[in-house]
This record gives C-alpha cells, structure tokens and sequence, in this order.
C-alpha cells in the first residue's frame, strides 16, 4: 500500500505539500504517484525565479514509457529546486517524500483546496 | 472484443505485472520496473513471455524454392538446423514484417512473424505459394515462445534441459524447439513448443533464478542494438535498404521485391539511423528531427538507454555519421548527433 504521511497536504494530481514555517511550500510527487509512473528517468525542473498560476505545468517528470506534467498546486515563485534530481532523478522512486522533492514555492496566497492524508488515500483506494 | 491471453496470464499478475494490450493480446509490460528487468538482461538473465508471436509451419518439397523467393534471403544456403534473420517484402520492396526463418530440414521450416502480422504473412504466403508444392499451416495458436536472455541464459538452459545450442542454431528436444536467437543482443536462446508445456518451461526457468522481463524493458534492449520494431520502425513503406539492413539481402537470388530494392540501390535514399541525444532528455516515437534548422524527419522508435543513461532514437535521415542534429522533445530542442547503430 503506498505511503500517505498525515504532515503532508495532496493534491488530486498526486503531488504531495508540506507547508514551511515561513510559508513557502516544498512539492512533490506521492507514493502512488511514483508507483503509476514506475522508474523515473529524467526530471525538468522550472528555473528559480519563474512564476506559475495554480494548474500551471511547472516541470515534467519522465519515465521510460511516458511523461508527466508536474502541475503548479498553487500561483507563486520558485525559490528552489532540487538539483539532485539532474543527476539521480530515481530519488523520486526510492524517496518520494524525502529526497525526492521537486521545488520549494513562496505561494501569492494562503493554501486552499488541498486534500489532508484522510482525504487523499480516499481519492487513491 | 477481448484481449488474448497467454496461459501465464495468471503466473504475471500474480508476479506483480502491469498489464497492457498489445496486439490484441493482453502483455505484461513490466513486473518490478523496466529498469531493474533491462539490468537483469544485460547482467544475469531474464525470461520473457513472448507467446503473442505467430509461428508458422511450411512443409513440402518446394519449400526451399518457395521460402527464398518470398524472403530477402536464400533458403539454398541454409543447412539444417540454421536460423536466419530475414525481411518479407512485397513487389515495391517495402517490408510486410521481419522474422527469423528455421531450418527444420530441407522440407521443413518455421517462421516466426511479429503478433500483429500473422494474419496478413499467412495470406501474402498462401497467395503466392500457387506454383509451388508447400503446405503452409499457421500454428501460432497452439505454441509459445519464451525468450530466455542474458549472460546467465546458457547455464539456465544447460540446467534446466541439459542442453545447449549455438547463436542462430535451433536443437528439437522432443516436442520443443530451442534456438540461438532473441530480440536483446544476449546470449540465450528462445524455446519454442506445444502451449501445454508453457507453466513448465516458465516455473522451472523462475525457479532457476530468470528474472521475468515485461515488453517495456524488451522495447528498450532491443532499441539499444538497433534491432528494428515491426509497425513502428516500418509500417509498410520501408523497403530494406531504408532500413539499413542490406545484410539480411542475398542478391544472387530472385525474390518478391527484388527488381524495387535493385533500382533503389543506385539511386539517394534516407537510412534509419540512429540518433544519439547530448543534452539530457528522453526520446519518444514521433519527435521531430531538425538539422541546420530544418525539420528532416520524425524518430521511429525513441527511449533513454538504460545502460548508457542517455536518450536514443531511430530516424530515417541522409546524413553522415556524427552529423549534429537537434529533436524536439515538448517544445524544446535538445542537441544530438548521427551514430551507428547499435548503440551499444
């Protein structure tokens, strides 16, 4: 069964948030989501310093078979992206909670919309 | 209407498989990943379900006559016990499917032709045998075919049916045929029999330590040889010098199509090639191949090479070897170059 941690917030396209004191917000992609998309390959991150609207396509994560948008959970800056993706983009597999996170988001608002653990394994079961 | 299933339907969903439909018939496409099951090929041995592939039968008297003048090689030079790896064309030259051609005897041969083109090879053979004395019977639905492949692959099979055999020589084992070949550019061998005997091939080469390997990761080993795909690679356009597999050609022969690829070799034609990317990226089928700014072509087959960790394609272009070139991937146009294949 796939790892849902309760500290975290979800998104209906799987990707996972955990909300920094400061709030800026650190994403990346789930369990399950690691699990559908099997080996990841090949991670394109957005630069630091680009800005997306809420549903934008901010970085693409590639298995052998396909590719997948990572979607923007919420408008805002990237101020950080996990460079260690480049060279070791299976972190996302072996890691997806931990050393598998994508970017860090300083968000223009206040989180809302997003699913707690509860919610989001009912959306995956 | 419903997916074909292999007898080991059961055995890879229980192992974990993602199944998907491929040519009709349900497959597993990856058990654990396509990684880990390509690593497996390339260091130990992997066992492959690959059932979906037709094997058919010619018998008779003229089979030798009928098969070389169907296939782009010449059956006169097989002996018994050979397998040969060869194209059946149509009059414009252009590949209906690939298939490795056996030697049963002089009066009996088998070719296995990809699941997709059974149905259309046994037509082409059928309609073209009126002036010969054969009997051509399609057996696909009563045979599996496993692939056993990897360096590991010789001491399995020893193990398993205390035997062996030799790159493209095939052995019969009772009612099973066992040869030298495979679509990964490994040791190993394919077993061929009786869809009866399937659970016992697969539980004892399992057994044995094989690591079964889903179509995903046999996608990816072969692309890295440069072994071509049927209906992607070509999809009955192509002739066999576009392809850039003239070796599978005896000229001194005639055979359907022989008159197209005799005119087509003295004039300019674009050759699959393969395309190595520079810049970090995946390649995929239909990405669009540029070169001085110019679109040249589309990739036929396109992945990342799990050994090399880099993206690998295949492209019908006229360059030269190191040629530099870009593919757009999603917009983006990433460096890369013209390079032998296989790839490795």
């Amino acid at each position: 069964m796939s790892k849902i941690p309760d500290n975290l917030s979800y998104t209906k396209d799987h990707e996972w948030m955990l909300i920094d004191d400061d709030g800026k917000v650190r994403i990346g992609i789930t369990d399950h989501a690691q699990e559908a998309l099997s080996d990841v390959v090949f991670v394109e991150l957005p630069e630091v310093g680009s800005k997306f609207s809420e549903g934008d396509s901010m970085a693409v994560a590639e298995s052998v078979k396909a590719a997948s948008d990572i979607f923007a959970p919420v408008s805002g800056e990237i101020v950080e992206v996990n460079d260690k993706l480049e060279e070791s983009p299976e972190l996302i597999n072996e890691s997806p909670y931990e050393f598998g996170w994508m970017v860090v988001m300083a968000p223009d608002k206040k989180l809302e919309n997003n699913l707690d653990s509860e919610s989001y394994r009912k959306l995956i079961d | 209407m419903s997916l074909r299933r292999t007898p080991l339907s059961n055995h890879h969903k229980e192992l974990g498989a993602k199944m998907v439909d491929f040519a009709g018939w349900e497959m597993p496409i990856q058990y654990s990943s396509i990684i880990s099951e390509h690593k497996s090929v390339r260091d130990v041995a992997g066992v492959f379900d690959v059932s979906h592939m037709g094997q058919i039968f010619v018998k008779g008297p003229d089979t030798v006559k009928f098969l070389s003048y169907i296939t782009t090689w010449n059956m006169e030079r097989q002996s018994d016990g050979d397998c040969r790896y060869c194209h059946i064309l149509n009059e414009k030259g252009h590949i209906i499917d690939d298939t490795i051609v056996y030697t049963i005897n002089a009066n009996e041969y088998l070719l296995i032709p990809n699941a997709s083109k059974i149905t259309e090879i046994m037509n082409w053979l059928l309609s073209n045998s009126n002036d010969f004395n054969v009997i051509i019977e399609d057996l696909s639905d009563v045979y599996f075919c496993l692939a056993l492949q990897g360096p590991e692959a010789p001491r399995l099979l020893g193990q398993h049916l205390n035997t062996s055999v030799n790159s493209f020589q095939l052995k019969t084992l009772d009612d099973v045929i066992i040869s030298g070949t495979g679509y990964t550019g490994e040791l190993g061998c394919e077993i061929i029999g009786p869809l009866d005997k399937i659970e016992f091939h697969w539980e004892a080469l399992v057994d044995m330590g094989a690591i079964p390997v889903g179509l995903g990761a046999r996608d990816t080993l072969r692309l890295e040889k440069g072994y071509l795909l049927s209906g992607q690679d070509f999809k009955g356009e192509e002739t066999t010098l576009e392809t850039n597999y003239a070796w599978v050609i005896d000229w001194d022969h005639e055979f359907i199509g022989y008159e197209a690829l005799m005119s087509q070799k003295q004039s300019k034609y674009s050759k699959l090639s393969g395309i190595l990317l520079e810049d970090r990226g995946v390649l995929r089928p239909g990405c669009p191949v540029y070169y001085n700014n110019n679109k040249i072509s589309d990739l036929t087959s396109g992945s990342l090479s799990p050994t090399l960790r880099k993206g690998i394609g295949l492209a019908y272009i006229d360059l030269d070897i190191d040629s530099k070139i870009t593919v757009e991937v999603r917009g983006k146009h990433l460096n890369g170059r013209v390079v032998r294949t296989p790839f490795l």
